[in-house]
């Protein structure tokens, strides 16, 4: 079953169309990428699930449910947790705050919650260190966001979406801005993740995708062009024009 | 119990052995509404530049009702932090919404409408001359007119309302209002409401600033039309800076700080809110970050040169 | 028209310098005074109503320079306070060298009188302020508009960090910028001063509107600042007209309801 299904999704801001007409199927358990050029409206796309952005029409349906419109706190609270392309992490705060943020966020209760010390609600803490130990970052958990490497801030920012408990991950490239070893160690951590989480994966770098993907989708100027198994998106004359600009890849 | 609480605890004992008592509750009267704002400021990071509304409109209604009805003293006090509170709110739910330059201009326009209703509102608040006449009754056969007698009453009321905050902050609450001051953006996606939870750390901060209120008007006897004006809201968010807005004890520092400088200075000159201007260009240009930041900067300096003579020797 | 003359000063500030002007109706003040203090010395209003706001404009320079410059990465709350700070020196400055009571300036002897209008008999200085003010509206905006310089503030405001990639100095911008805007607010003051007459609460007074007008017309949107400016002008004399006492607090509940209408304010973007 498909845990978040778009009809027709379609943003425009003024005169330029940056989502068109995207129909997608994310089904519950999978990994699913969206690839294309930057610009294609990929983080847009993000955006409207996410009630940052309202869509200028169609429908957006999160098990079941018509979340078109919705704030984003709302969003977060049905369970979408997201991270951002451009790290976007709390700077002043520790590592644990950050992610126990994020955790407490999704307590079913918040009873006492301008009272009670924040250090009595054990099982928020819990979820968040094992948020960062998730991500590798539980040893450093008591300094500050602003104090570590930008490579420790991007899993930082996966840990937070993490903390969140999320029915459904939405990862906005997580490997931006890293070295090709950083990457390496990201693209595990996200394989790590697999089957445990719905995943909605952007990303524009092709290699990043194809090892762990279920499903691809190609975005290219705001439209799909094309969806499928990663061996079959590696095949299609489409996506590659489109894509690659027409130089065929071996 | 830890240091901070110990000093404060040997503050409020010595300070009435070292100055006028009337001075020593308006120490502690100025930190309780230096508390309120620095949950806004320090925590939340939102700069309130208005929040005498809710410390001066506290202090007329539980004023009015004080004169007129004699209405009991926790009454009145209940009613000044009500009274804060749903003006903070008001003003609060005008504001929120907005950020940076806008919020502090908005803060200070709906506070200069709230100085004008006092000022023109004559046969209420006397207007000009403010309003005189508040007695501080009786409450269990303890005589509140005895100075000593009420400045216990009011540091007790600060060591409670400092315990309050101090669980405030240190709740999910305090947690949330730093994120939300750090990055709105992310706070929002990962689920808070950031308007709302503003908005009720703006109603927390008029909650205090009301409670400030009504003990200044009981203390002097009087509202004076200042009470409501944006030099006030200007003098805490003074007192906060230079006390250092980054910590819970900043604003008490702060408040220490400010009433001695001004009580001392009007002693001298008249027009020493004259000098007062001059204190904040100083502060400004040489002690940003504050008395609470200076001392630990002082201490880690002492610690780095014990250091350093260690390793020479 | 005054209203405008100050919001437009204010907002050239607020929206270039990106500061709160805590001093803005201080200077204000200060015009209206060093108006007085020119006209006694040189005995000619025409004299001493182009000098006074020049003086405004020195001191503006000068405060740019010397205080507000180092404060730019400080933020907004430290900004605040020295601007604060500095409209309580500059006001308790005027009791000082001026005395705490306030006084009258009488308009000069040609401008004295009224003028019957046919339906309404007008004191013509007030007609000559409103056209005075009409005027210098005019000027700023075209100066903002048509000139090179003009066109290098309102790019300003849109986007600092492309003024400086085009080679400008944005600190002498700035410095421009806050002289400009106290300049408005001197000449604002000066020309108040025959109609209100001068007291050191008049800064404070003006403040508070000043910022309602930029709150109205959109933070660093002029036009929006002229025409809140109006706007609020307009209202108040009509309500000044049925009930005296209301007409400073009606200014800003007509703010207030207009931000629970539009919360981005009348003409505001953001």
């Amino acid at each position: 079953m498909a845990l978040l299904r778009t009809e027709n999704v379609t943003k425009a801001f003024g005169a330029l169309t940056a989502v068109n007409g995207v129909s997608l199927e994310v089904e519950a358990g999978s990994l699913h990428s969206i690839i294309g050029p930057n610009g294609a409206g990929k983080t847009t796309l993000f955006n409207l699930f996410t009630g940052q952005l309202t869509p200028t029409s169609g429908r957006i349906v999160f098990d079941g449910r018509d979340i078109t419109g919705t704030p984003s706190h709302r969003v977060a609270h049905l369970g979408i947790a997201r991270s951002f392309q451009r790290t976007n992490v709390f700077p002043a705060l520790s590592l644990l705050d950050n992610v126990w943020i994020a955790a407490f966020a999704r307590r079913g209760s918040w009873r006492g919650f301008a009272w009670r010390r924040a250090d009595r609600y054990p099982e928020v803490t819990e979820r968040a260190l094992a948020a960062l130990r998730d991500v590798g970052l539980q040893d450093r958990a008591n300094q500050l966001a602003r104090e570590i490497s930008h490579g420790e801030q991007r899993q930082l920012e996966l840990a937070i979406a993490l903390a969140a408990a999320p029915r459904l991950l939405l990862l906005d490239e997580p490997a931006a801005g890293l070295s090709p070893d950083e990457t390496q160690r990201m693209v595990a951590l996200v394989r790590g993740l697999k089957g445990r989480y719905t995943i909605v994966l952007i990303e524009h770098k092709m290699d990043i995708i194809m090892g762990v993907s279920d499903r691809v989708s190609v975005m290219h100027f705001g439209s799909l062009i094309a969806e499928g198994t990663p061996a079959e998106i590696q095949r299609n004359a489409d996506v590659q024009r489109a894509y690659l600009g027409g130089v065929v890849v071996e | 119990m830890s240091r901070a609480w110990l000093a404060v605890f040997a503050a409020v004992i010595l300070l009435p052995l070292a100055v006028r008592h009337a001075i020593a509750s308006e120490i502690w009267i100025f930190a309780i509404f230096g508390l309120g704002l620095n949950l806004l400021l320090g925590y939340t990071g939102l700069l309130s530049f208005g929040q005498s509304t809710f410390f001066g409109s506290a202090g007329y209604v539980s004023g009015y009702l004080l004169k007129h009805y004699g209405i009991n003293v926790f009454a009145a006090l209940g009613i000044g932090v009500l009274v804060g509170a749903v003006s903070a709110a008001l003003v609060g739910y005008l504001c929120v919404q907005r950020s940076g330059l806008y919020f502090i201009m908005l803060t200070f326009a709906l506070n200069q409408m709230f100085y004008f209703i006092a000022y023109q509102w004559t046969t209420v608040t006397g207007g000009e001359d403010g309003m005189p006449g508040i007695g501080r009754p009786v409450l269990l056969g303890v005589d509140f007119r005895q100075p000593l007698a009420y400045y216990i009453f009011v540091a007790l009321l600060f060591l409670v309302s400092l315990w309050v905050m101090k669980r405030i902050v240190e709740s999910p609450l305090g947690k949330i209002l730093q994120a939300i001051r750090e990055n709105e953006v992310r706070a929002q996606a990962v689920g808070y409401d950031g308007a709302r939870l503003k908005l009720l750390a703006f109603v927390i901060g008029g909650a205090f600033s009301g409670l400030a209120g009504v003990l200044y008007a009981m203390l002097f006897g009087i509202v004076p039309l200042e009470a409501i004006g944006f030099v006030f809201s200007g003098n805490v968010v003074f007192a906060t800076l230079i006390g250092g807005s980054g910590s819970l004890y900043g604003p008490i520092v702060g408040s220490f700080v400010f009433i001695w400088l001004s009580e001392s200075v009007s002693v001298v000159w008249a027009r020493w809110p004259l000098l007062l201007g001059v204190a904040f260009v100083i502060v400004v240009i040489f002690f940003r970050g504050g008395c609470v930041e200076a001392w630990a900067r002082f201490w880690s300096w002492r610690e780095r040169r014990r250091m350093a003579t260690r390793l020479a020797s | 028209m005054l209203y405008a003359l100050m919001g437009l000063g204010l907002s050239l500030i607020t929206g270039i310098l990106n500061i709160p002007n805590f001093a803005h109706g201080a200077l204000f003040a200060v015009g209206a005074y060093f108006l007085a203090s020119t006209l006694h010395v040189v005995g000619n209003f025409w004299l001493a109503l182009v000098l006074a706001p020049v003086g405004v404009a020195v001191l503006g320079l000068a405060i740019e320079y010397a205080g507000i410059r180092p404060l730019y990465r400080a933020g907004h709350d430290y900004q605040l306070l020295f601007t604060f700070g500095l409209s309580l020196i500059l006001s308790e400055g005027i009791i000082v060298v001026w005395g705490p009571i306030g006084f009258s300036q009488l308009p000069p002897p040609i401008l004295r009188g009224g003028l019957d209008l046919g339906f309404i008999f007008y004191p013509k200085y007030r007609l000559f302020v409103m056209v005075m003010a009409g005027l210098l509206v005019l000027a700023t905006w075209l100066f903002l508009e048509k000139t090179r310089y003009g066109a290098i503030m309102r790019a300003g405001i849109e986007d600092k960090e492309m003024v400086s990639l085009l080679g400008i100095d944005i600190h002498r911008l700035f410095t421009a910028a806050f002289a400009l805007g106290a300049y408005l607010a001197g000449i604002a003051g000066a020309l108040t001063a025959p109609i209100r007459g001068l007291s050191p609460g008049m800064g404070v007074d003006m403040l508070g509107i000043a910022f309602v007008v930029v709150a109205l017309g959109g933070l660093g949107n002029l036009l929006g600042a002229i025409a809140a400016g109006l706007l609020i002008g307009v209202a108040q004399s009509i309500v000044a007209f049925y009930w005296t006492e209301a007409s400073v607090a009606v200014i800003f509940a007509v703010m207030a309801a207009v931000l629970l209408v539009r919360p981005q304010g009348l003409f505001g973007i953001r």
